[in-house]
């Protein structure tokens, strides 16, 4: 090979292809292309809807939320809801209290099923593959009505009858059972909990180290329990000596208050900025090797001025798209600094929380259950128990199907080196078992939480059915649709972020 | 010296070890198969045994019996002076004392090299962590691999893994090991079994490898339908069996 080829060689293979044909290139234009494409059809549907919206005298707006409602919640932090705005936050609380107890009585069931279909207990894994066959083959609309048509048989609520100061009251007006009521001093005895917290993880990382030094049993988890519950019990009469914390919230709020927009504004550009400066340092750390930094592909470059201009898009956002942001940031801050600071204080001396009894009582023609016990209507048993006996079945087969797909040799490697049971399910069996359950029921959570909006059948006031009274009042059907796409949304979201935590730590284990 | 004269000399010697796993007339079932048939031996403390077959001839059925992976249903197992019986501290006793290297390796896929060899010595041993890493570092490098002790399992070739199975078995300091099939008999496996062997371990080798057997075993026992159908060292058995069922199966496998 001669002198010449061999530099028309190197030359052509230092050469860059076209942009065209680069593949870099390429991959990102496509995607700015398809971004401002998004963009722009979202801008262009906006404009046209609004526009035509305009046309026929309908106006997108809010204002709806602060005036009257004319009618009642069946129940509810607010039965009697001043304005529609307060209304519909009674409802999303119903909403979130039906899927957030759902979801942990959904869990537990579903995985003490799952578990008694696996057992080696004829009759028990009978059942529950009855169970399951049965109620994940019959739509879960039906199930809410039917348990709302069972719940209407049960007899009558009778202000001297009946086990109504007892642990369960069921009647055709649902069921009560004793609630835990948050009371004066529960805010200053939370500080002793945290507290608490601290010292037990730091009680507990003492024993596990110790645990590892000398190989002896030292219940890590046991004393990190201990510990919490002796701070608890501490704080349960102590707690009034933390009074003093209100004013310190106080304090900040009303220096949170003389903050001017400007301040706020300037703030939280550095914070933008400073968030993107740590993105790409971190992103550039992990491209550097003892030896240096490794070259930067095209690829990493875009990277790093994608999070600069995502960093100044926001800003420009706070700035000119929405300019009331840092006014209203500094109002709801000092407003919620001032509830804060109003749950400490002087006369909270009493204790933390109290156990009531479900009561009755009459306050119009019919006696009902009254506000000591926690009560679910007719509607809200049918929803609760519809979604937890629903969403359990399917559980159940996500828990039988994550044991079984741990292989058969793990449960013998681990018996052969002698682990005893409770050692091998912990440190063999479920960690990789939970791998394989962990995204299934994320999914799971995220159906029961929607299924929720099914109460709209049986008159329980969830978010769904005070939109459904809210529009009906004030026609602003669109709103209160937008309202319910961005509720939903948002409590799939936070399941997604909460699953997929767990789900990356677990990741972490295995490789 | 003649064959039979070793064969004698060797009888010799083992009747005045001490006995490690007594097995008589141990049958089991499965379903209506037989797949242990008054299965009768007694393996001598430092001995090793190689267990030859055609499969599904009740060799791996037997080994995993001596550990109570599988419940036998008739006969006695003594292992170490301890009966097998359904008594649970019997069977855990049996276990700390049994290693067992597997055919899949089952390897713990969510543990690293080293978490998979201390496991056990710091759950059932009650090892301090410190103790049982510098345990687990020793063996990995017996077993020639101690520069992969922060890789998972997934990480490694067939070799390294069937390598680090033994490391985690050896780790609960064993007076026995059993081999079910190792599957992945590269030079280097089998180099740490015969250093193992002749460290003075007592082993049951399932195996199809006839190298490890001529060079390594003490004796060879081979069975046939659950039964053993003949025993002895491994120059009588490749060189002069007495059984027909024995020179078949040599015929065909050699």
């Amino acid at each position: 090979m001669s002198n010449t080829d061999q530099a028309t060689l190197a030359a052509t293979q230092s050469q860059r292809p076209p942009f065209y044909r680069d593949a870099t290139v390429v991959k990102w234009l496509a995607q700015v292309f398809t971004l401002l494409l998004v963009v722009f059809a979202l801008f262009f549907l906006t404009t046209q809807a609004l526009e035509n919206l305009n046309r026929q005298g309908i106006e997108i707006k809010y204002d709806f939320l602060s005036i009257g409602l004319g009618s009642d919640l069946r129940e509810g932090i607010d039965t009697d809801p001043d304005t529609a705005g307060r209304a519909l936050w009674a409802g999303a609380v119903n909403t979130l209290r039906i899927a957030a107890g759902g979801i942990v009585a959904a869990t537990i069931l579903g995985v003490l099923i799952g578990v008694g279909r696996l057992s080696s207990n004829w009759i028990v894994s009978r059942m529950c593959s009855v169970y399951i066959e049965t109620i994940r083959n019959i739509p879960l609309l039906v199930q809410i009505v039917l348990i709302w048509a069972l719940v209407a048989t049960l007899p009558d609520v009778e202000l001297d009858q009946g086990p109504i100061n007892g642990l369960l009251h069921l009647s055709n007006k649902g069921m009560s059972v004793p609630r835990l009521h948050i009371d004066d001093g529960f805010y200053q005895w939370l500080i002793f909990i945290g507290a608490g917290w601290l010292v037990g993880t730091f009680v507990k990382r003492r024993r596990e180290r110790r645990h590892d030094a000398t190989g002896r049993d030292t219940y890590p988890v046991l004393s990190f329990l201990a510990v919490l519950a002796a701070f608890g019990a501490v704080g349960w009469v102590a707690h009034p000596m933390f009074r003093w914390v209100g004013a310190i919230f106080d304090f900040i709020g009303d220096g949170f208050s003389s903050l001017t927009p400007v301040v706020v504004q300037v703030v939280l550009s550095l914070a933008a900025l400073a968030a993107a400066a740590w993105w790409i340092r971190r992103f550039l750390a992990r491209l550097r090797t003892p030896a240096g930094l490794m070259k930067l592909t095209d690829d990493d470059k875009f990277r790093i001025i994608f999070a600069g201009v995502g960093a100044l898009a926001v800003i420009a956002f706070m700035l000119v798209g929405w300019p009331g942001l840092a006014s209203w940031i500094i109002n709801s801050g000092t407003d919620l600094l001032g509830v804060i600071a109003d749950k400490f204080g002087d006369g909270r001396t009493g204790q933390p929380l109290d156990i009531k009894r479900p009561d009755v009582e009459q306050l119009g023609n019919f006696p009902n259950p009254g506000p000591a016990g926690l009560n679910l209507t007719q509607g809200g048993a049918a929803v609760f128990f519809g979604v937890v006996l629903y969403t359990a079945s399917f559980i159940a087969e996500i828990v039988r199907g994550g044991i079984l797909a741990v292989p058969k040799g793990q449960t013998e490697a681990a018996q052969a080196v002698g682990l005893r049971r409770v050692t091998m399910l912990r440190r063999v069996i479920l960690p990789q078992a939970f791998r394989v359950i962990l995204p299934p029921l994320g999914n799971q959570y995220l159906n029961l939480t929607k299924n929720t909006s099914l109460a709209i059948a049986v008159g329980y006031s969830d978010f769904v059915q005070v939109g459904q009274i809210v529009y009906n009042q004030t026609g602003k059907t669109l709103e209160v649709i937008s309202l319910w796409m961005l509720f939903y949304l948002a409590c799939s979201l936070t399941i997604s972020v909460v699953v997929n935590f767990f789900n990356i730590r677990m990741k972490i284990v295995e490789r | 010296m003649s064959v039979s004269d070793a064969t004698t000399a060797l009888t010799e010697e083992l009747a005045a070890r001490d006995d490690m796993i007594v097995c008589e007339g141990v049958n089991k079932w499965f379903g209506d198969f037989q797949a242990l048939d008054g299965i009768t031996a007694i393996i001598k403390e430092r001995e090793v045994v190689v267990v030859l077959g055609p499969s599904g001839s009740g060799k791996s059925t037997w080994i995993r019996c001596i550990n109570r992976l599988e419940a036998h249903q008739e006969g006695r197992i003594v292992v170490d002076g301890v009966e097998l019986t359904n008594d649970l501290r019997n069977i855990e006793k049996i276990r700390s004392e049994v290693g067992m290297v597997f055919q899949q390796f089952n390897l713990f896929p969510h543990l690293t090299v080293e978490d998979n060899v201390t496991l056990a010595p710091i759950w059932v041993r009650k090892k301090p962590k410190g103790e049982a890493e510098e345990l687990a570092r020793s063996l990995l490098e017996r077993v020639g691999i101690p520069e992969q002790a922060e890789k998972y399992p997934g990480q490694l070739s067939g070799g390294q893994q069937q390598r680090v199975a033994i490391a985690r078995a050896l780790a609960m300091e064993p007076r026995i090991m059993l081999f079910d099939e190792p599957t992945s008999v590269i030079k280097e496996v089998l180099d740490v079994m015969k250093e193992l062997a002749l460290s003075g371990m007592t082993m049951m080798v399932v195996t199809h490898e006839m190298g490890f057997a001529r060079e390594v075993a003490d004796r060879v026992i081979f069975m046939e339908d659950g039964q053993i159908v003949e025993t002895g060292t491994p120059e009588h058995f490749f060189t002069d069996p007495r059984e027909e069922r024995t020179k078949l199966f040599l015929s065909q496998i050699l």
